[in-house]
């Protein structure tokens, strides 16, 4: 069956190039947008996912997971005192600055926890072992760092806040998102580094004993133990989330610059099949003539926005493929699982569907004496 | 194929007016007629006298104001607009003075595309499209797309188009209008064949006298009145 649709797209070589440039842009923007939302939603709370803990003890008023503030230990006792608390461990957080070999200073985040538990310890190990950070001021950091922080290698010696440490490791996956480094060391040692002062933690972090649910753990701890927040861990990979997302509306620009892409998008595919549906009504008023019914025309249109969307979303695709990994080397993380792939192939079908609408409506309306006039 | 006393088109006191109160015009005026199979025949008028409305009411392409139009004595100006494709896929074919070629197709697409709309699927259209332009004539040119065709090849695709489907009634709108005078009068020739030896009703708007020989019948519009 011949394609007036498609045989009319690849005969206008220009304006079918046009099409595809707008929709592959959308198609990019949002690709590139939704993955750095979604790596950015997702290394907020890496910290915290990356815990096996299921409630956090946080001094009170914490806004988020990432200026956390100090409090006594002696909470640590009060909790695991706590009826359903199978153990109770002290995470701590705070910020250093970590001195390059150029003499220049970054600032970092040093992430302490307990070497014999490994609570809250780096997941994804590239070089050294994790319970090395019981020696005196062993610290790892992300692979991702290693730029910003003097690419220094594992042996090699800096300063944090004027203290010697030691690389003894490297991580993969931490990569924090307030680009401060986090820098893994043992709790001990953090105490040591950081301004934080002795008898105090940041954090306390706590596992449910079996048979207890988080919540009613988490409401027994708050009734027990004075001056503290209590989350369980998804409330509180929530909160930090929704902090950083909402509350310093990064997120919301991220999600903002991809609607955008979805809008630009939509005008230049719209603006495009109008103009193409209307340099071509003749020929959809002489089809009308020689017995195509309204239908018939949506058709051909639909299947010009479909062609359109197919292909510009395999050019988008392979444009958003060269970026991201041009970003990657770059180190900035872009989150993208199949089902945002799909999904953003549906969006921009839709996005194609949409703006067929005015040129549905413009052939619906076609006076029959056009296909008279020479 | 009809026989060639049968009436394939009618208008009974068809009159259509564009427009509303004082500024209504009434284009076709209480226009009768009864158009029989195998006839060749001519409208002509000056500009503006009402040729074109009378030839898109005929086509079932406009709904007249009052009166009606029968098509094989079927009354299509009562029927509605989802039904009105059927009638012009399945019984007219359409030949412009602007050819109205599909660009991007080449000759033996544009033909083929109307036998896909007539229901005609694959290679079943595609041979059935070679056999409407080898009857024009076209056989060399198939593959052509339309701006490499010259106005009389244009014209014969568009007659191999309208031919598509096989419609006994063949409409059409100054055929000859953009072409010179010998390949108007082989289009001309073409039309009238289509009619004598064919039997179909051929129905043809023309401002050309130098072909009106070629009619079996002059009709005369003016001011939406037509006359003998």
């Amino acid at each position: 069956m011949v394609s007036i649709a498609r045989k009319n797209l690849f005969h206008d070589k220009v304006r079918f190039a046009v099409a595809l440039a707008g929709i592959a842009f959308a198609v990019v923007l949002i690709t590139v947008q939704l993955g750095v939302y979604l790596a950015f939603r997702a290394n907020v709370s890496v910290l915290i996912d990356h815990t096996n803990a299921d409630i956090w003890v946080t001094a009170r008023g914490l806004e988020n997971f990432d200026f956390g503030k100090p409090f006594s230990e002696k909470k640590l006792y009060e909790v695991e005192e706590v009826p359903g608390v199978a153990w109770a461990e002290k995470y701590l957080l705070a910020f250093g600055y970590w001195k390059t070999p150029a003499g220049s200073q970054e600032t970092v985040q040093m992430v302490g926890f307990d070497p014999e538990t490994m609570v809250g310890a780096p997941w994804n190990i590239v070089k050294g072992n994790p319970q090395d950070v019981k020696y005196f001021n062993s610290v790892f950091y992300d692979e991702a760092e290693t730029n910003r922080l003097g690419n220094l290698p594992v042996g090699a010696e800096t300063e944090i806040n004027s203290h010697r440490v030691r690389v003894t490791g490297i991580i993969r996956g931490a990569r924090s998102f307030i680009q401060s480094p986090y820098i893994f060391t043992s709790f001990k040692n953090a105490l040591n580094l950081s301004f934080v002062n002795k008898g105090n933690t940041v954090y306390v972090l706590v596992k449910v004993a079996p048979g207890y649910s988080a919540q009613e753990v988490k409401r027994r701890i708050q009734d027990t133990v004075k001056d503290v927040d209590v989350y369980t861990s998804p409330e509180f990979s929530k909160k930090t989330e929704d902090y950083w997302m909402v509350n310093t509306g990064t997120g919301v620009a991220l999600l903002a610059v991809a609607l955008m892409g979805l809008l630009i998008g939509t005008v230049i595919v719209a603006n495009t099949i109008y103009t193409s549906t209307t340099e071509h009504l003749k020929e959809f008023g002489t089809l009308k003539a020689i017995g195509a019914s309204n239908w018939d025309l949506y058709r051909i249109i639909i299947e010009q926005a479909l062609i359109n969307s197919v292909i510009g979303y395999a050019v988008g695709m392979l444009v958003s493929y060269g970026a991201i990994q041009a970003f990657k080397r770059g180190h900035l993380q872009i989150l993208l699982p199949v089902p945002v792939l799909v999904g953003i192939f549906t969006l921009t079908v839709m996005m194609c569907l949409w703006s067929s609408v005015l040129s549905i409506y413009k052939v619906t309306r076609i006076d029959p004496a056009l296909v008279f006039k020479s | 194929m009809p026989v060639a006393t049968q009436t394939v088109l009618r208008l009974d006191r068809a009159s259509k007016t564009y427009g509303e109160g004082e500024s209504a015009v009434e284009a076709v005026r209480d226009v009768s007629l009864d158009l029989e199979a195998g006839k060749f025949i001519f409208l002509m008028g000056p500009s503006g006298s009402g040729k074109t409305t009378l030839l898109m009411l005929m086509g079932c392409l406009l709904r007249p104001t009052s009166g009606s139009v029968y098509v094989f004595n079927e009354e299509v100006s009562s029927l509605d607009e989802a039904r009105l494709p059927r009638v012009r896929r399945d019984r007219i074919g359409f030949i412009f003075q602007g050819f109205n070629l599909f660009p991007a197709l080449t000759a033996l697409e544009n033909v083929e595309v109307t036998l896909n709309l007539k229901g005609y699927r694959g290679g079943e259209a595609r041979e059935e499209a070679r056999k409407l332009l080898t009857h024009v004539g076209l056989e060399r040119r198939m593959d052509h797309l339309p701006e490499d065709l010259s106005g009389g090849e244009k014209q014969r695709v568009a007659v191999a188009r309208a031919l598509a489907g096989n419609p006994s009634i063949i409409l059409a709108d100054e055929p000859t209008g953009m072409l010179d005078s010998r390949t108007g009068r082989l289009i001309t020739e073409i039309l009238r064949d289509l009619a004598h030896e064919e039997g179909r009703l051929v129905f043809m708007v023309s401002h050309d006298p130098r072909i009106t020989a070629l009619a079996d019948q002059i009709l005369q519009i003016e001011d939406g009145h037509l006359r003998d």
